[in-house]
């Protein structure tokens, strides 16, 4: 019975935990966890007790979860660079030529994750996608008779435009992982 | 807990320990590997380093993420395996660097203090 009340409060303390850990990475939070349960098996072999008291103490020792996760928390410049959805949205919108452009350099601006100057060489690398396609524009209305290949090259140059845009931000991104 | 500081001097020191007591582990390791349990009991035990023994585990995974220390297993004796923890090179280099920056700071810091005293 004894037993099964001590483990009730390792099991309570290790819950609040959990919870308080909620907004971390999954994989953070559970290694966190395994840390904190291993010093309170390890605190209680030390102790060679298992009794309530004993496992108050190290409860307490150990101090409140909140406290614990509030440590563990990223440094608030961390936090004002997040990568979520927005981003990854961002990225695989500016490779749809046209609209795609428009939300996907709209997306990139809105974002927090990139800074100002990365955002201007993305939206500039994004508008550089413009120039196959107003060349080709231009080249169908002047002459009729225009090598289909050199056609061909335009057209692919201005559906692949967006790429170098989404891919310049996706390797800013990582930068900071 | 219940100290009668004011707020703004709880948060200024809450900031210093932030900033210091990573080295703090650090300099515990410069002696060799440790197992991860004592490190956090003895770095819990000095007067006015940390709040809470929980708070430490963060602060190590992040010292590991920065690769300025690394983890490894150990069997022993007594229970199952262990996990300790020790220096890299990289550690030992922040450790010296933040030494010799400590000190400066410290003796500065104490010379202002004590001339506003006198």
């Amino acid at each position: 019975m004894t037993t099964m009340q001590t483990d009730r409060l390792v099991d309570d303390y290790l819950s609040r935990l959990e919870a308080a850990a909620a907004h971390l990475q999954r994989s953070r939070r559970a290694e966190l966890i395994a840390e904190i349960r291993e010093h309170i098996e390890a605190a209680l072999r030390e102790e060679d007790a298992a009794g309530e008291v004993a496992v108050r103490n190290v409860l307490e020792r150990l101090g409140p979860p909140e406290e614990i996760v509030e440590a563990a928390e990223p440094a608030p410049e961390a936090e004002q660079r997040p990568t979520g959805k927005l981003e990854v949205a961002a990225m695989v919108t500016l490779v749809v030529p046209f609209i795609g452009w428009l939300f996907g350099i709209a997306m990139v601006l809105i974002s927090k994750a990139w800074s100002n100057r990365e955002k201007t060489i993305g939206t500039a690398l994004a508008l550089l996608a413009v120039v196959p396609f107003l060349t080709l524009a231009i080249v169908d209305s002047y002459s009729e008779s225009t090598s289909s290949t050199f056609e061909t090259l335009l057209f692919v140059l201005w559906v692949i435009g967006g790429l170098p845009s989404a891919v310049y931000l996706g390797l800013r991104l990582r930068r900071d992982r | 807990m219940h100290r009668m500081e004011p707020v703004e001097t709880r948060k200024s020191v809450s900031q210093l320990r932030r900033g210091t007591v990573e080295y703090c582990v650090l300099a515990l390791l410069r002696g060799g590997a440790r197992y991860g349990f004592e490190l956090v009991r003895e770095l819990s035990g000095v007067d006015g380093l940390v709040t809470s023994e929980g708070t430490i585990y963060p602060l190590l995974t992040r010292l590991r993420k920065e690769q300025l220390v690394t983890t490894f297993w150990r069997e022993s004796e007594s229970g199952p395996p262990r996990r300790y923890y020790e220096l890299t090179d990289a550690g030992r280099e922040a450790l010296d660097d933040f030494a010799k920056e400590w000190a400066r700071f410290r003796d500065s810091v104490d010379a202002i203090l004590s001339k506003e005293e006198g």
